[in-house]
C-alpha cells in the first residue's frame, strides 16, 4: 500500500516539480530514512535527546543545502533552526520533567500488551527527544521561508540597511504565521476526536491533568511556540547575514572544505 | 510608541496572573491535592542485572479541601524506564485519595498538571502577540474560532455517536473550517474566494484519491494501532477522518499562497499573460512543496515512535515494528503528501479562472 502511495507520490512531483521535484521526493525519503535510523539507534541504547538533535541537525542540513542549495540565505536559515532547537529544548525539558508527561497510558495497554515495558532506557528522554523531531519540519519551513523573502528584498534593495532589513523579515514572518499554526493545528487535532470519545465520561479539571491529554497538548503548543520563536531568530540572523559580505567569504569557505573532503 | 508599551505591560501582568493563578488554583479542586514537602527515593533492586527499582516515601501537606493543611506519608514507586510511572521531587503536586474519615492515604492518582499547560500557552500568546502583534492576534483568533468548531464537532458527535456519520460530520466540518480560517485571517476578496474554492477542491479530489487506494488495501491494513479507534464506534470512518484532517491546514495554506501570489502579480501587472502566471506560479509552489511534505513527515509520523521504541526494544525485529506500528501513520502522511502536491495545478487553475474574471468585470 505504502509503496503504491510513494510510486504516485514520485510521479506528482515529478509532473509539477520536473528536476526539483525529484530532489524534493529524495529529502523527503532521506528524512524519512533519518528517522528510522534515530530508532534504530535507540534501540542500541544511545541517548535519546542527543541523537534527536543530530537527526534534526542533518534533516536540516539535507532540506536546507541539498534542496535549496548553499548560499547566505540558507546558512542563515540553518543556524537559526540550531537556535531554535536549543531554545525549545530547554523549555521542553523543563515542562516534559515537571509535568511528569508520558506517551502511554491505560489506553495504550492493548498496543503495547505482551511488551516488557521495563525496557531499560528512560522513556522521558524519548519523549522530549520525540518532541525535539516533531518541530523541526515546520521550524525548518519558516525559518527557510522567512530567510528567502528577506534575499528577495534585499536583491531588490541592495542599499537596504540591517534595520530596515530585519523589519521586512519579522513582517514576511506575521505573514506566514497563520497558515503555519492552521498547518500544525489540524496535523494533530484528529487524535482528540478518538480522546474524547474514549473518555467521554471525564470531567474538566480531570481531563487537564490527564498525562496524555496533557501529552497531546504540549506537542502541539511546542510546536506552535517554536514556529513563532524561529520568525525573530531568523529574521536577525538573516539581516545580520545579507547584510555582511563575510557571510559570502564563510558559504565560498564551506563550499571549498567540502569540495576538498568529497573530491567534487 | 508609548501606547505599545502600555499594552505590553498589561499582557505581561496579566500572564503572570495567569500563571500565579494556577499555582495557587487548588480550591478549585473537588479531590484532594498533596504538595510533597520532603522526599526520598532509594534503589530496592536485588539483581543487578534487572531495570533499577526505585521506591520514594513522600511527606506531603494536603492543600485543600476538609483536610487542608494535614500531613501524610507515602510511598511511590518508578523504574528508570519510566514508561507507565512518575517520578516525583519536592513541590510536586498530586491527587491522593483519602479514607472517609481522614486518617488514611489510601493512593495516588496522578501528577497535577494544569499549571503546566497554562504555563506553555502564555508563553505561546504572549510570544504571538509580541513579534507578530495585529497579525498575530488575527491568528490567535482564528486558531480560538477553529478550538470553538472542533470542540463543539466532538461534543456533537459525542452525544450522537450511534445515529451520526462520523465522516460525513467532518465532512461539513472541514468546509466550515476552510470557509471561517481563510476569511479570517484575509478578509473578503477574490483572493480568499479563489482560496476557498480551490481548498475545497483539493480536499474533495485527494479525499477521494485517499479513500479509493484505502478501500482497495483495506484487508490488509490493521487499524486497531490508531490512537483510541477502539473508543470510537465508526471504525473505518476515524481512519478516513485522520486522514481527512491531517493535510487540511496545509492544503490551505498552499491554496492561499498561490492564490495571493498571483493576486500580486495581476495587482502590479493588469495586462499580464495567462502563461506568465502559470509559470510563476509553479515557480513558487516548486519553493514551498518541499518543506511542507517534510512538515507533514516530521509532525505527524513522529508520534508513533515511542511505540516502535518499545517494541524494538522487545527484541521485535525493527522493519516488522516499523511496518506494524508505523505503517498506518506513513499511509495517511503520504496521502496527504499526495494531497499536497495535487493542490498546486487545483488552486492555480481556480485562481486563475477566478482572478481573470476580476480583470473582465473591471473593463466592463
Amino acid at each position: 500500500m505504502n509503496k503504491i502511495l510513494l510510486i504516485i507520490l514520485f510521479i506528482l512531483l515529478l509532473l509539477v516539480g520536473k528536476k526539483r521535484g525529484i530532489k524534493t521526493f529524495i529529502t523527503f525519503i532521506i528524512c524519512f530514512a533519518l528517522i528510522g535510523l534515530y530508532i534504530i539507534l535507540m534501540r542500541f541504547g544511545f541517548n535519546a535527546i542527543i541523537l534527536a538533535f543530530i537527526t534534526c541537525i542533518l534533516a536540516s542540513i539535507i532540506s536546507l543545502f541539498f534542496l535549496n542549495g548553499l548560499s547566505p540565505k540558507t546558512l542563515a536559515a540553518f543556524f537559526g533552526v540550531l537556535i531554535v532547537q536549543i531554545i525549545t529544548f530547554i523549555l521542553i525539558a523543563i515542562i516534559s520533567v515537571r509535568a511528569n508527561i508520558g506517551p502511554f497510558g491505560e489506553e495504550s495497554l492493548e498496543t503495547i500488551a505482551g511488551y516488557n515495558l521495563n525496557i531499560n532506557y528512560n522513556m522521558m528522554n524519548v519523549v522530549i527527544g520525540v518532541y525535539l523531531v516533531s518541530i523541526v519540519g515546520t521550524v525548518i519551513d519558516t525559518s527557510i521561508s522567512v530567510a528567502s523573502a528577506m534575499n528577495e528584498v534585499k536583491e531588490n534593495n541592495p542599499k537596504l540597511k540591517e534595520k530596515e532589513l530585519f523589519k521586512s523579515g519579522m513582517n514576511v514572518g506575521g505573514d506566514i504565521l497563520s497558515t503555519t499554526i492552521n498547518t500544525l493545528f489540524f496535523a494533530l487535532v484528529s487524535v482528540f476526536i478518538g480522546f474524547f470519545m474514549w473518555h467521554r465520561g471525564m470531567s474538566f479539571e480531570q481531563v487537564i491533568n490527564y498525562k496524555l491529554f496533557v501529552y497531546e497538548v504540549v506537542e502541539l503548543l511546542i510546536a506552535f511556540i517554536g514556529s513563532v520563536i524561529i520568525i525573530p531568530v531568523s529574521a536577525l540572523i538573516s539581516s545580520k547575514m545579507l547584510t555582511n559580505k563575510k557571510s559570502d567569504i564563510l558559504v565560498d569557505k564551506i563550499r571549498t572544505t567540502i569540495k576538498s573532503a568529497f573530491g567534487d | 510608541m508609548k501606547k505599545n508599551y502600555i499594552l505590553l505591560i498589561i499582557l505581561f501582568v496579566l500572564s503572570l496572573g495567569c500563571i500565579i493563578f494556577t499555582y495557587n488554583d487548588h480550591f478549585l479542586y473537588q479531590t484532594p491535592i498533596m504538595r510533597v514537602t520532603s522526599i526520598e527515593s532509594k534503589n530496592i533492586t536485588e539483581d543487578k542485572y534487572e531495570e533499577p527499582l526505585y521506591v520514594q516515601t513522600i511527606k506531603g501537606t494536603i492543600m485543600n479541601g476538609e483536610y487542608k493543611g494535614k500531613t501524610y506519608e507515602t510511598i511511590n514507586s518508578y523504574t528508570k524506564s519510566l514508561v507507565m510511572d512518575d517520578k516525583l521531587t519536592k513541590g510536586s503536586e498530586v491527587f491522593v485519595e483519602l479514607s472517609n474519615d481522614g486518617s488514611d492515604l489510601l493512593g495516588i492518582h496522578g501528577v497535577k498538571r494544569d499549571k503546566y499547560l497554562v504555563i506553555l500557552i502564555v508563553i505561546f500568546i504572549d510570544l504571538i502577540i509580541i513579534i507578530a502583534g495585529r497579525k498575530g492576534f488575527k491568528t490567535l483568533l482564528s486558531l480560538i474560532v477553529n478550538l470553538g468548531i472542533t470542540a463543539g464537532s466532538i461534543i456533537l458527535f459525542m452525544n450522537n455517536y450511534t445515529k451520526m456519520n462520523l465522516l460525513l460530520l467532518y465532512f461539513i466540518v472541514s468546509i466550515i473550517y476552510i470557509v471561517v480560517s481563510l476569511f479570517i485571517t484575509n478578509g473578503k476578496s477574490k483572493k480568499t474566494l479563489a482560496a476557498i474554492l480551490s481548498s475545497i477542491t483539493s480536499l474533495l479530489i485527494t479525499f477521494g484519491l485517499s479513500f479509493i487506494l484505502i478501500k482497495i488495501n483495506e484487508s490488509n491494513l490493521y487499524i486497531w494501532n490508531i490512537d483510541y479507534i477502539e473508543a470510537v464506534y465508526d471504525y473505518n470512518n476515524y481512519l478516513y477522518v485522520c486522514v481527512l484532517l491531517c493535510g487540511l491546514g496545509a492544503i490551505m495554506d498552499i491554496s492561499i499562497t498561490i492564490s495571493s501570489a498571483l493576486n500580486e502579480l495581476i495587482e502590479k501587472d493588469k495586462k499580464i499573460k495567462k502563461d506568465a502566471l502559470i509559470k510563476s506560479g509553479k515557480e513558487i509552489s516548486k519553493d514551498i512543496v518541499g518543506t511542507m511534505i517534510n512538515v507533514m513527515l516530521f509532525t505527524c509520523y513522529t508520534s508513533v515512535i515511542p511505540t516502535i521504541v518499545i517494541a524494538t526494544k522487545n527484541k521485535i525485529p525493527f522493519t516488522n515494528a516499523m511496518d506494524f506500528y508505523g505503517g498506518l501513520e506513513l499511509m495517511i502522511v503520504l496521502c496527504n503528501c499526495i494531497g499536497i502536491v495535487l493542490t498546486i495545478p487545483i488552486s492555480l487553475f481556480i485562481s486563475i479562472w477566478i482572478l481573470n474574471k476580476k480583470k473582465e468585470v473591471m473593463k466592463k
